[in-house]
């Protein structure tokens, strides 16, 4: 008996789903076009988000050092400041690296090579570079660096550095929050349009419902057919969604490449390492919008 | 079988469609509802079928007591009570077999009894030769009869009928009330709701007249008085 109404269930369900073939159509297309818009705004903020800790791991202070200082003393501020715990790493320039660095950032430009062999001796200085573990705690960190008392520092790169992380921070911060607001409103327009995209399709069952519920079928069975029917337009509207999206973002991957030249930026790969996470929750969401805009739909043309 | 006790229907503060009814019709009976236009007609089918519930009062079918029947509840009432309307309520893109056998289907029951009891229905009602037709190729009296046979499919022991013959010409009224009149004779408990004097008159059956949403006549032979 229970086996019996399951069959049928899914043959009504079936039923409905042909018989309305164009409905149908309509309404998988709605859902991919939603799905599809979602993964986008996804997609765009992995990237905006790649691009922002980018910057932000571009960010270090450098403690510039007496030209004279000894190694061991150098190595003990080093130590010190490695201690700190907002600092992530400690790099040791020497004289002679800064020299390096220095030469080969100006290699197109042989005046300045002309004048630093005409000067015939190292005028760098040696430095650590120290880098935040985050952005945020970068002030904090130079707060910390202020404190050290000790006179191999020559001088500290600090002041405009606290005005340019003051400015990324709060900038990220807004795109954040802007990103955030757009992506709240985007979604619930999106499930709205699915919620009556499933709506419309079980109005125009209205009067199968009515009915149904005229001979006597029971509440779950007037509702198992079309609950089964939007689970099925979800799983057909999410699979369709992967394989849109994959080969549109493998045309967009070599743009993205190319304009973020030198940082690792691979939606791809975010998405592939974070399917399951990505499609898997997508699918339960529109699966659950779509119950529930089903069983409303449903329950308001079965009162009769 | 059907006992109404102190009835009233309350839509609105200002609208009531009926007020304090009280009715009791015996299993077997063939009653006629007369009425004008909006004095609670098809509101007393309403809350006989679990559609509506009566704002106060007390109803009983069966002995069963479905005054404040829940949702879950409703499904069984409607296996015992068969309704048919004015406009048919088939399904168009079934055909008239296929539209008898969805209400069984829809109730879980097995491909054999289904089976067995269509053909009974179809039958009775005088379709054995139209079961394959689709509702648009078949007249109004065989789209209502096609009706009545899904109506008799869990041999109900009482069949509704609001206005079965409002879209119907008098010969075709004529066969459906025959009908109804042979289904009666098995024993079933007929309700009739109508606006054809003519029916009615002929009939020669209790008549109940309702004016504004109160009885105002009960004639065992009835005729009809407005
Ligand atoms: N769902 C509703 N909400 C509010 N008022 C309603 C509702 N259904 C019916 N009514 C009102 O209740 C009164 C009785 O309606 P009902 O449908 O029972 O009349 P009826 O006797 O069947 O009329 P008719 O012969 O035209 O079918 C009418 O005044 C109608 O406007
Ligand atoms: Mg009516």
């Amino acid at each position: 008996m229970v086996f019996l109404s399951f069959l049928r269930i899914i043959k009504f369900s079936f039923q409905d789903i042909y018989r309305n073939i164009w409905l149908s159509i309509v309404t998988i297309t709605i859902l991919i076009l939603a799905l599809f818009s979602i993964n986008l705004l996804l997609a765009v903020r992995v990237i905006s988000e790649t691009a922002i800790s980018a910057v932000k791991d571009k960010i270090d202070v450098s403690l510039y050092l007496k030209p004279d200082a000894a190694d061991e003393e150098i190595m003990a501020l080093k130590g010190q400041v490695s201690n700190l715990s907002q600092v992530k790493e400690v790099n040791y320039i020497s004289k002679a690296q800064a020299l390096e660095f220095f030469q080969e950032k100006n290699k197109d430009n042989p005046e300045i090579l002309q004048a630093l062999q005409e000067l015939g001796k190292n005028p760098l200085t040696p430095s650590l570079v120290i880098t935040p573990k985050s952005a945020e705690v970068a002030n904090e960190l130079i707060g910390e660096l202020n404190k050290i008392e000790s006179d191999l520092i020559e001088s500290q790169n600090f002041s405009d550095n606290q005005l340019l992380l003051d400015k990324i921070n709060s900038l990220t911060d807004k795109i954040n929050e802007i990103g955030m607001i757009i992506s709240l409103i985007f979604i619930f327009s999106t499930l709205l349009v699915v919620y009556n995209a499933v709506r419309v399709e079980i109005y125009t069952h209205r009067e199968e419902i009515g009915i149904m519920r005229l001979v006597g079928a029971s509440n779950s069975f007037v509702h198992m057919p079309f609950l089964l029917s939007s689970l099925i337009y979800t799983l057909i509207g999410t699979v369709a969604a992967v394989f849109i999206f994959y080969p549109f973002l493998s045309l967009l991957q070599p743009y993205l490449a190319n304009f973020f030249a030198g940082y690792n930026i691979n939606v791809i790969s975010y998405f592939s390492s974070n399917f399951i996470k990505i499609f898997g929750l997508e699918f339960l969401a529109v699966a659950l919008i779509n119950a529930l805009a089903s069983w409303m739909a449903v329950r308001r043309y079965s009162k009769v | 079988m059907i006992k109404l006790l102190n009835i009233s229907k309350i839509y609105h503060p200002d609208v009531a469609a009926l007020k304090d009814v009280n009715l009791h019709i015996k299993p077997g009976e063939f009653i006629s509802i007369v009425g004008q236009s909006g004095t609670g007609k098809t509101t007393m089918v309403k809350i006989l079928t679990g559609e509506e519930r009566a704002s106060s009062g007390k109803v009983l079918v069966g002995g069963w007591d479905i005054t404040n029947i829940g949702q879950r509840e409703v499904p069984w009432l409607r296996r015992q009570i068969g309704v048919i309307f004015q406009d048919f309520k088939l399904l168009p893109k079934k055909n008239l077999r296929e539209n008898v056998s969805f209400a069984l289907e829809v109730c879980g029951n097995t491909p054999t009894k289904i089976g067995s009891i269509v053909p009974q229905v179809m039958k009775i009602v005088g379709l054995e030769d139209k079961q394959g037709r689709y509702p648009h190729e078949v007249s109004g009296g065989e789209q209502q009869r096609a009706a009545i046979a899904r109506a008799l499919v869990h041999r109900p022991k009482i069949l509704l009928a609001d206005e079965p013959t409002g879209n119907l010409d008098s010969i075709n009224a004529n066969e459906i009330i025959e009908l109804l009149l042979r289904i009666n004779r098995f024993g079933t408990t007929v309700v009739l709701v109508t606006h054809n004097r003519e029916v009615v008159n002929k009939l020669k059956r209790r008549v109940i007249t309702l004016d504004n949403g109160v009885i105002v006549s009960d004639q065992e032979v009835g005729k009809y008085i407005l």
